[in-house]
């Protein structure tokens, strides 16, 4: 089984995407060989109220196990808490998403601890990316910076239960700063490989995998931004054993979707 | 992966030319071997034939002795490689006699087929003209960094993208220009549109970013036989991008061995002999 731990279905308004609609989505994924998909609301990412966003994806994915839904929430706006429940309580989704350079928030802002300690509280994991457009190509009226990794070690050091996806950043930097806070902590992190390279001119994939772990490595693919076949060029020229192509490709992210993430703890 | 293995197959029954790579100093301003030997074992894992290699220098000012430097350790690489690699020369163009002789040198006795240009000026500079016109009789190409930067602008101040190409394009139509890597030069939505009614203009898909359906469109707008293979240090992303793209099986191998480039290869291999 392969499970893609980074796709989005909605609208994006800079440009025209192919596979944003479920189904379109669940079509290309039979292409590649990829079972399910772990997808959060892109419509949410812009829009001023999230939960329009939520709603339309818990609406596109409903009755479908191919997709694992996560909530995008913004806790700058009002009636967050109880959004977030909601959508886990009533829509059924499985984890949470954030975006605070879209939201506009500054990473200080109590409200952002309550979120991610909330998520840790009900045993589900937060999804956070550096990014979802490479800088250089990006709208002149989309956000102008990515979140780094400072940012994102500051985002985990606020709750130390929470389980983390960190994605489309720089991983192997972030996997290599986290080390020494991963090991202290409850919560467990995750890293994808969809902005690292894997040949020699930047062997950061090898090197991802040598600071984190194979166990702690995700298959993600960015979709429906990328190609996914570019993530799967990566693994089919890793060298890595069955049962670890098998953690990275689905076991990690389905123990963590499991359900007993508030068991574990 | 068994299927996967499958759809990778392209690699292996067609020729494979890549036509944006390069070679590197090291901390001691030589020639980087362990990446050099690296790139070459990449090319052979990946059903690469050839590598198209150039050595610049990623600063505003370049001196003669600099890009000589370049060219010297490039055609080192090559000799190591001579079955694996060929080359683009260097050069800064704002030195006109020495850009000048240097290519000659490059082209004539070092077997090297192109000219490799980076972001010292824009290609549609009025200093550019000696430079194309050189090309033009030499007949070799000219491969020149590009980007349409939307956020930092100022770190290329003079970088080129797509209406810089038209416009040198419009003065020599009997040039052979590539604008590089239409897959790491920022808004190629934009670079694609003002180049798209220019046939002298190819673009290399080099470059990380994987933006879905960038292939389609660029093939679209220009046509297979204007797309070049190649790298640029992203190999698993433009692997991938061939693999994923929703083209025919014909235009994904006229990228990978562009016909319209094939006879620059075989002009390097005669003169390096």
């Amino acid at each position: 089984m392969i499970i893609d731990g980074v796709a989005y279905l909605g609208n994006w308004p800079f440009r025209k995407l192919r596979y944003n609609t479920a189904a379109a989505m669940a079509e290309r994924m039979d292409r590649c060989g990829i079972d399910r998909a772990v997808v959060s609301s892109l419509s949410a990412v812009l829009y001023k109220d999230v939960m329009n966003g939520n709603f339309e994806l818990a609406e596109s994915v409903a009755g479908s196990e191919r997709f694992i839904p996560l909530a995008v929430i913004n806790p700058a706006y009002p009636h967050w808490r109880e959004d977030f429940l909601f959508c886990l309580e009533k829509l059924g989704m499985k984890g949470l998403e954030i975006f605070p350079g879209y939201h506009g928030y500054d990473l200080t802002l109590p409200a952002l601890r309550e979120l991610l300690e909330l998520a840790a509280e009900k045993g589900v994991p937060v999804r956070v990316p550096g990014r979802l457009v490479d800088i250089r190509g990006r709208h002149w009226l989309d956000t102008p910076e990515n979140l780094g990794a400072a940012e994102i070690e500051q985002i985990v050091r606020l709750s130390p239960r929470t389980d983390f996806l960190i994605c489309s950043c720089n991983t192997a930097a972030a996997a290599k700063r986290l080390a020494a806070p991963a090991e202290s902590r409850p919560g467990q992190l995750f890293y994808d490989f969809s902005r690292l390279e894997r040949f020699s001119f930047s062997p950061a994939f090898q090197s991802l995998l040598e600071t984190a772990g194979t166990d702690r490595v995700f298959f993600g693919t960015c979709a429906p931004f990328q190609y996914p076949e570019v993530q799967q060029v990566k693994l089919f020229y890793s060298g890595l054993r069955a049962e670890e192509l098998g953690a990275i490709t689905a076991g990690n992210l389905s123990s963590l979707f499991s359900g007993d993430g508030a068991a574990r703890r | 992966m068994d299927a996967f293995a499958e759809k990778m197959r392209i690699f292996r029954d067609h020729k494979v030319v890549n036509w944006h790579e390069h070679v590197w100093f090291n901390d001691k301003n030589e020639l980087d071997e362990g990446l050099l030997d690296g790139l070459v074992r990449d090319a052979e894992e990946t059903g690469t034939d050839m590598l198209v290699c150039s050595l610049p220098i990623l600063a505003q000012t370049v001196t003669p002795e600099e890009f000589r430097h370049c060219n010297d350790t490039l055609a080192q690489a090559l000799r190591k490689y001579p079955n694996k690699l060929r080359g683009f020369a260097f050069v800064n163009p704002g030195y006109r006699r020495e850009m000048e002789h240097e290519i000659r040198r490059c082209i004539e006795d070092l077997g090297m087929i192109g000219v490799k240009l980076y972001y010292q000026y824009r290609i549609d500079d009025p200093v550019m003209r000696d430079l194309i016109e050189l090309c033009i009789r030499l007949d070799v190409p000219i491969l020149m960094h590009a980007s349409k930067l939307n956020y930092h602008p100022e770190e290329q101040p003079f970088v080129s993208n797509g209406p810089h190409f038209a416009a040198a394009a419009r003065e020599y139509p009997e040039a052979v220009l590539v604008m590089a890597h239409i897959s790491g030069g920022g808004d190629w939505e934009w670079s694609l549109k003002a180049i798209a009614d220019y046939p002298n203009i190819y673009t290399d898909m080099s470059g990380s970013v994987c933006d879905d359906g960038l292939m389609e469109k660029t093939v679209r707008m220009l046509g297979a036989q204007r797309v070049l293979f190649g790298t640029d240090g992203s190999y698993s992303a433009c692997l991938g991008k061939i693999i994923g793209a929703d083209l025919t099986e014909e235009e994904k191998i006229t990228i990978l061995n562009n016909p319209n480039f094939e006879r620059y290869l075989s002009r390097g291999k005669e003169e390096s002999k």
